[in-house]
């Protein structure tokens, strides 16, 4: 079966997004603060396949650390938001605490860049892995990878919050944390554990991009605008709509710009997050609670 | 560099940060609107600057039509200096047109970005913009024809007709520019505008219950800094004498002067003087210091987002008010008003209110 680049793009770009829209929602629901650090983590971890690779090792080796990096930045992020929001500082004091954390890791990933590059003699700016991934057949093994990976850790995290004690506490705190807390849930461990999950989701799928996608340091600002895109499209504060919204804006953006390059030329190809962003702004006009507000609207009738 | 050099680039710089920083503070510090995405109009202010005032040129002096100004730069400015240089008024005629220009759009897109950003939460709000910056950003990229996309494009210097003191008319106009700018926010913060933008940030719904039109006030105000930030970005790729859109990033360009804004103190447009120039004296430092670390395998430049965020988490944590903390508005004549009143009636001012 030959499956052709643009469908290839489609479904590791739908598959991926969806799972860091996820994340980026998630984390929001928990603490009401939109990490403006989210693609910087997520994407900090492109540089741990980019090392295997150096290292002649496969990039999925790095997998487990990639989780690991995100998860653990992550932490460290929620306990520093925690410790300002305790001190009662503001909503926009909490924002840019967030930023704090995605300028170290913008600087500290040029750095680690210019390092590698230095020691391997090697061009890390800039790069692609797609010819170190392995193949099915004439299916590259990233198409393979990030659908099993991305349904697997869905379902996971479906199940975790829906049959188990830990789930139906981060419910609760979801819903109301003061509340929560008064009834006994120890409010602290679980957004602990919730932030380093999805942190460590997050850099799974940064570790995964490399693999199909171009990557460089400034990445993170590139995709914001496309998970930001998800999130809206999804429905703000619904998790599971973001999941949708993230596979929505994923292939609308290969395939509305692959429509539009068909028409108007190739350069339009350039413009790809353009068209998220396009489309995020019609969602906020016309379906301002997102595919989630949209589905209970229609359960509703 | 010399001192002189030195001294002129520290204040370009400072200057076209305080626009930046007090256009901010009018939008967050004054009204509470929460953008991060300042670099938008800023890029906006750019390419037109990229985009304008080479073309007009063009065709008033008949420059062969079958030149571009963007693929053929270099070769269109060698054709235009000759005739600018003798020619000052037109020079003085193209720089008032393009910052008319830059005030008028940047105003438009300010306004009609307003429209769905003001829909959403303060958060949220804040995410828009900064994606909506981003997205022009990446416009700017990948358009040749605006404004040179990747690679940039040289303008034309409308100071040529001033031969060698061109860098100093370049300078004397982004300082002159930033000083009208700030009187002119000082004057708007003191007046009864001020007080009614204080009141939209404080409470918006006592606002409204009082009559007042909040999502007007909001758009108004998003035009009004957006037009200001749009010359803020006109100035600073006229004072470098080009424009690429990919350095307009959203670090050096929002981040930065939020951290000035926060250092300095919000709400308070001289404490964020005084943030903008403690943090522009720290950067250029940095970039003349660079030298003296060539042995580090790495560039030493990207230390300076860490410092940022370092500073960021040290002003968040023991100094949210900043340096020069927010105070009370003193306002004299209703002040002297109720003073006089309470003189002759011996009352409590509140108790006077009772039963207007």
């Amino acid at each position: 079966m030959l499956l052709a680049p643009i469908f290839i793009t489609a479904i590791v770009s739908s598959f991926l997004l969806s799972l860091l829209a996820m994340g980026f929602t998630l984390q929001y629901v928990t603490l009401s603060i939109p990490n403006l650090a989210y693609a910087t983590i997520a994407f900090a971890s492109t540089y741990i396949s980019l090392t295997m690779f150096l290292m002649h090792l496969s990039p999925y080796v790095g997998t487990p650390l990639a989780f690991l990096l995100g998860g653990l930045i992550s932490l460290l992020l929620y306990k520093f938001v925690a410790f300002l929001r305790d001190r009662g500082t503001s909503l926009v004091g909490l924002m840019m605490s967030t930023l704090v954390f995605d300028l170290t890791i913008y600087g500290l990933m040029n750095i680690y860049a210019g390092y590698i590059a230095y020691a391997f003699k090697s061009y890390t700016y800039a790069f692609s892995l797609a010819e170190m991934d392995f193949s099915i057949g004439d299916v590259p093994g990233i198409v393979v990878v990030s659908a099993v990976t991305s349904i697997s850790l869905v379902l996971l995290f479906h199940l975790l919050l829906v049959k188990t004690k830990f789930g139906t506490a981060m419910r609760a705190v979801m819903e109301n944390y003061a509340l929560a807390g008064v009834h006994g849930v120890d409010t602290e461990k679980i957004l602990s554990v919730a932030w380093f999950f999805v942190g460590g989701v997050a850099g799974i799928s940064g570790s995964f991009y490399p693999m199909w996608f171009y990557m460089d340091p400034w990445v993170g600002a590139r995709m914001f605008i496309s998970i930001f895109a998800a999130c809206v499209v999804g429905g703000l504060r619904s998790i599971y709509g973001s999941l949708l919204g993230g596979f929505l804006i994923g292939a609308s953006e290969i395939f509305v710009t692959f429509a539009f390059a068909g028409i108007f030329g190739v350069w339009i190809w350039s413009y790809r997050s353009v068209t998220a962003m396009i489309i995020a702004a019609f969602a906020i006009v016309m379906m301002p609670d997102g595919l989630a507000g949209f589905l209970k609207r229609l359960q509703m009738r | 560099m010399a001192l002189e050099t030195l001294i002129l680039d520290i204040l370009s710089f400072f200057s076209i940060y305080t626009i930046m920083t007090i256009s901010l503070n009018f939008e967050q510090g004054y009204t509470g609107l929460f953008n991060l995405g300042l670099y938008f109009p800023i890029i906006a202010g750019a390419l037109i600057v990229g985009y304008l005032p080479g073309r007009l040129a063009m065709v008033f002096y008949n420059i062969d039509p079958t030149l571009d100004f963007s693929a053929n730069n270099a070769v269109v400015l060698s054709l235009l200096k000759t005739r600018l240089q003798a020619d000052p008024f037109f020079s003085v005629a193209l720089l008032a047109i393009t910052l008319a220009v830059v005030v008028v759009v940047c105003a438009i897109l300010g306004y009609v970005t307003a429209h769905p950003a003001l829909r959403l939460t303060e958060d949220y709000l804040a995410l828009f913009m900064l994606s909506l910056a981003e997205t022009l950003r990446v416009i700017g990229q990948q358009t040749d024809w605006m404004a040179g996309g990747v690679m940039g494009i040289g303008l034309i210097d409308l100071f040529w007709c001033i031969g060698p003191y061109a860098y100093y008319g370049r300078a004397a106009l982004v300082i002159g520019s930033a000083l009208a700018i700030f009187l002119i926010y000082q004057r708007l913060c003191a007046s009864p505008l001020g007080r009614l933008l204080k009141s939209v940030r404080e409470n918006w719904l006592t606002a409204e219950c009082v009559g007042k039109d909040v999502s007007q006030v909001k758009k108004k105000v998003l035009a009004f800094s957006f037009a200001i930030l749009g010359v803020g970005g006109a100035l600073h790729a006229i004072d470098l004498g080009a424009v690429v859109a990919g350095d307009y990033t959203r670090v050096d360009f929002s981040f930065w002067p939020w951290l000035m804004m926060i250092v300095g103190g919000t709400g308070n447009n001289l404490g964020v003087l005084a943030g903008t120039f403690a943090l522009v004296m720290m950067r250029r430092v940095m970039i003349v210091m660079k030298p003296f670390f060539t042995f580090l395998p790495f560039d030493v430049l990207w230390l300076e987002p860490i410092l940022l965020a370092i500073m960021l988490a040290l002003t968040l944590t023991f100094r949210p008010a900043g340096i020069v903390p927010e105070r009370p508005l003193k306002i004299k004549n209703y002040m002297r008003r109720v003073l006089h009143i309470k003189l002759q009636t011996k009352e409590e001012p509140s108790k006077l209110l009772v039963g207007r």
